[in-house]
């Protein structure tokens, strides 16, 4: 960015067009194979969802389009379980971005320390992202399973068991476990990168100062690994407003029991491929699309002061 | 430079290569068509039957090739994107669900042109065909039906004393009980009495046997007035207060066939496809078939059929004909019928074959006469989905069933209406 505008107002005060635009004219054309392929498989989409959203489609046999205004929008206020989806998604990105984050850092501390088997360790703890998510899903199915493995683990440890997958007030927190448990490891792998960036001088200077761990981890560490947390909430918040395949699979595309796990992208599914009303799915995009990037803009501005320019 | 002419002369090489081979391949079918057709599988047993059907109508149709595709889940919504996408497949099964959808958007091919005198339409059961009946046209011939009769574990009914099934639904309550047995150690239930499922594909003649309907005439979703709640009654009192009726997530199962065959409900009603299922998955549970019980003094269970239709974008349509004539003729209908699998529509083969005097079929057909047919408009699966939301919450006790009922219509209907627009 900051680059490209000198370079640019460099070029207008000199007005020595034709010498000093060529250079910039290769660069574009450098990149119009990688922005035509964006422009089709992704500008072109993101207008038609838009074009979708303000028409009434009608796609199984005779295709239609009828414009409709703002109906399809109007009659998503209306709509008690988009609510209950945003509902959930909110809560499902509330409480799993936090813990995961935490739970990330924390795994990256234990092997960013010199510990014996610590390359065992790193192969154990990145097992669970490179599993397929379907795959996951299934064996957890199995783990929750109300004669499964979990409650036969609670049972012997006399804890309370629970109906992991068929009660409305449990189903969302036994995805919430299972993704938080398979998404930590990857954001681990991100922490521990930038944990070994920061130099080692820093905490032998601290040190000599007296400070003992629990300082430098709080005014060494963190301050350090401040870009790497904001891209790693930025990317769960946006990972975590996507959940799709956990709740459809648990739910067998339902989004039940009880709607407590229907979520936004699961509610869009529904609308597109099973009412077919590919109108009111394009609208309900356009607000997740929203949703999401408030929440980054949130983000953002929350982190503003150490974000480097 | 050398090197790399060297490397080009190699890859050229192989290109030729693999083009006269492909080219040989489609040489050889010039004038064979292949006709593709898609459709869901419940047991290996049945993929392997019709596949068997499908290598003797080859046999017999030598310029015909059949590609047989299972869609494995959500069939409904691949076979409808496929629509929408033009990569539909010739022929395909159609449930009595989906089927007022896909007849009325006009993607279906109407069969009534292809259909001649001999192919004998008069034999199938009359309310099977009219699922399949728009407007005066026949979109689809039903392969086979099934209906809802109540599966018994006859060594659980001996144990307790127990010599015959249950005639009426009080009954079937009562049997429950007996049947029940819980743990003592934390009163978690080792086998219910009853094993249910709580969806409306279920409990729809439930709502029948009191004079109540789940969708009125005009497609909205009506199962919370007075008579329809008081056919779903029952079955929330015995969940909740008698406790002696479960559901298979309360027992781990996936399904009720599977909470029977592990013996963790002692009666469960299912459809006849359960019955290869549990002899081969379970072969040391004994079992007999009842007819559904009565409830209000009525005969009541659910009927489900399924149709071949035909593509209206194929391009081979008199082949595809051949192989559905083929397919629900009365020569390929026995053939299909005799692995013991599935019931016939046509009424000659189901007499033929000896169905109605079979114990273990017979209250499968018996049921046919008075069966509620699983269909009721285009709605149907959108009232469907809000009814199973809600019904499983009252069963859970979060609400009281009419609170909970009301709410269901209520959804269901809101979101038809706000569809019209």
């Amino acid at each position: 960015m900051p680059a490209s505008s000198l370079n640019s107002e460099a070029s207008r005060s000199k007005k020595t067009r034709s010498f000093r635009f060529s250079p910039s004219l290769s660069g574009y054309l450098f990149i119009t194979p990688a922005l035509m392929i964006l422009g089709v498989f992704l500008g072109l989409p993101i207008l038609y969802a838009i074009f979708l959203s303000f028409h009434k489609v009608e796609i199984l046999g005779e295709m239609s389009y009828r414009f409709v205004h703002l109906r399809n929008f109007t009659r998503l206020v209306d709509d008690g379980r988009v609510w209950i989806a945003l509902k959930n998604t909110a809560e499902y990105v509330a409480i799993v971005v936090p813990i995961q984050t935490f739970i990330a850092l924390m795994l990256a501390l234990v092997l960013n320390a010199q510990i014996r088997g610590k390359n065992l360790f790193r192969v154990v703890f990145f097992l669970p992202t490179i599993t397929s998510s379907a795959v996951l899903t299934l064996i957890f199915m199995w783990i929750y399973n109300a004669d499964g493995l979990l409650n036969h683990f609670l049972e012997g440890f006399g804890l309370p068991t629970y109906n992991w997958l068929g009660d409305p007030n449990i189903a969302l927190k036994s995805i919430m476990i299972m993704n938080i448990w398979a998404s930590a490891p990857f954001f681990m792998v991100i922490y521990l990168a930038a944990l070994q960036d920061i130099p080692e001088s820093l905490y032998e200077a601290a040190k000599i100062d007296g400070a003992n761990g629990c300082d430098r981890f709080v005014n060494i560490t963190l301050p350090l690994l401040k870009p790497v947390t904001f891209f790693i909430i930025v990317m769960g918040i946006i990972g975590t407003f996507q959940l799709f395949d956990q709740s459809y699979i648990f739910s067998g595309g339902s989004g039940g029991p009880n709607n407590s796990t229907l979520t936004v992208v699961l509610l869009i599914y529904q609308y597109a491929f099973k009412s077919l009303e590919m109108g009111y799915a394009a609208a309900l995009a356009l607000l997740l699309a929203t949703a999401i990037v408030l929440a980054t803009l949130v983000q953002r501005y929350l982190f503003k002061e150490d974000m480097p320019q | 430079m050398s090197k790399l002419y060297r490397l080009l002369c190699q890859w050229a090489i192989v290109l030729l290569l693999v083009l006269s081979l492909t080219a040989c391949g489609s040489s050889l079918e010039e004038d064979v068509t292949t006709l593709t057709l898609s459709g869901w599988q419940s047991s290996p047993v049945e993929k392997q039957l019709l596949e068997q059907l499908l290598r003797d109508f080859e046999a017999t149709h030598p310029h015909i090739k059949v590609r047989y595709e299972v869609i494995t889940d959500q069939y409904s919504d691949v076979i409808k994107t496929r629509l929408i996408g033009d990569a539909a497949p010739d022929i395909f099964y159609l449930d009595t669900l989906e089927a007022p959808l896909l007849m009325h958007r006009g993607v279906l091919e109407p069969l009534d042109r292809y259909i001649t005198p001999e192919f004998d339409l008069k034999d199938f059961q009359p309310a099977m065909l009219n699922a399949f009946k728009y407007k005066g046209k026949i979109y689809g011939l039903p392969k086979d039906f099934s209906t809802l009769a109540l599966y018994y574990n006859t060594e659980f009914f001996q144990e307790a004393g127990l010599s015959e099934p249950p005639k009426t639904w009080g009954q079937l309550q009562e049997y429950s009980e007996a049947l029940t047995r819980r743990r003592n150690r934390d009163r978690r239930i080792q086998r219910y009495g009853y094993g249910m499922v709580p969806e409306l594909t279920r409990q729809a003649f439930m709502i029948r046997a009191f004079g109540g309907q789940f969708v009125d005439r005009k497609g909205f979703a009506a199962f919370a007035q007075p008579k329809a709640l008081k056919g779903l009654a029952p079955v929330i009192e015995q969940y909740q207060q008698a406790r002696t009726a479960g559901i298979p997530s309360d027992t781990g199962a996936s399904n009720v066939s599977e909470m029977f065959g592990q013996g963790k409900a002692a009666m469960v009603l299912d459809g006849n496809w359960a019955i290869p299922y549990l002899q081969e998955t379970f072969p040391r549970i004994s079992f007999a078939i009842a007819p559904v019980p009565t409830i209000n003094g009525k005969k009541g269970t659910m009927a489900f059929t399924v149709a071949y239709v035909m593509n209206k974008q194929s391009t081979h349509k008199e082949e595809a004909w051949e192989l559905i004539s083929y397919l629900t003729g009365k020569e390929g209908m026995k053939a299909w019928a005799s692995g013991g699998l599935i019931l016939p529509t046509r009424k000659s083969v189901l007499a033929e074959l000896g169905y109605p005097n079979n114990p273990l079929y017979a209250p499968f057909v018996a049921g046919a006469d008075y069966a509620t047919l699983w269909q009721a408009g285009e709605n149907l699966s959108l009232v469907t989905q809000n009814f199973n939301n809600q019904f499983l919450s009252a069963l859970l006790g979060e609400q009281s069933l009419s609170e909970a009922m009301k709410k269901a219509q209520g959804t269901a209907n809101q979101e038809i209406k706000a569809s019209l627009y």
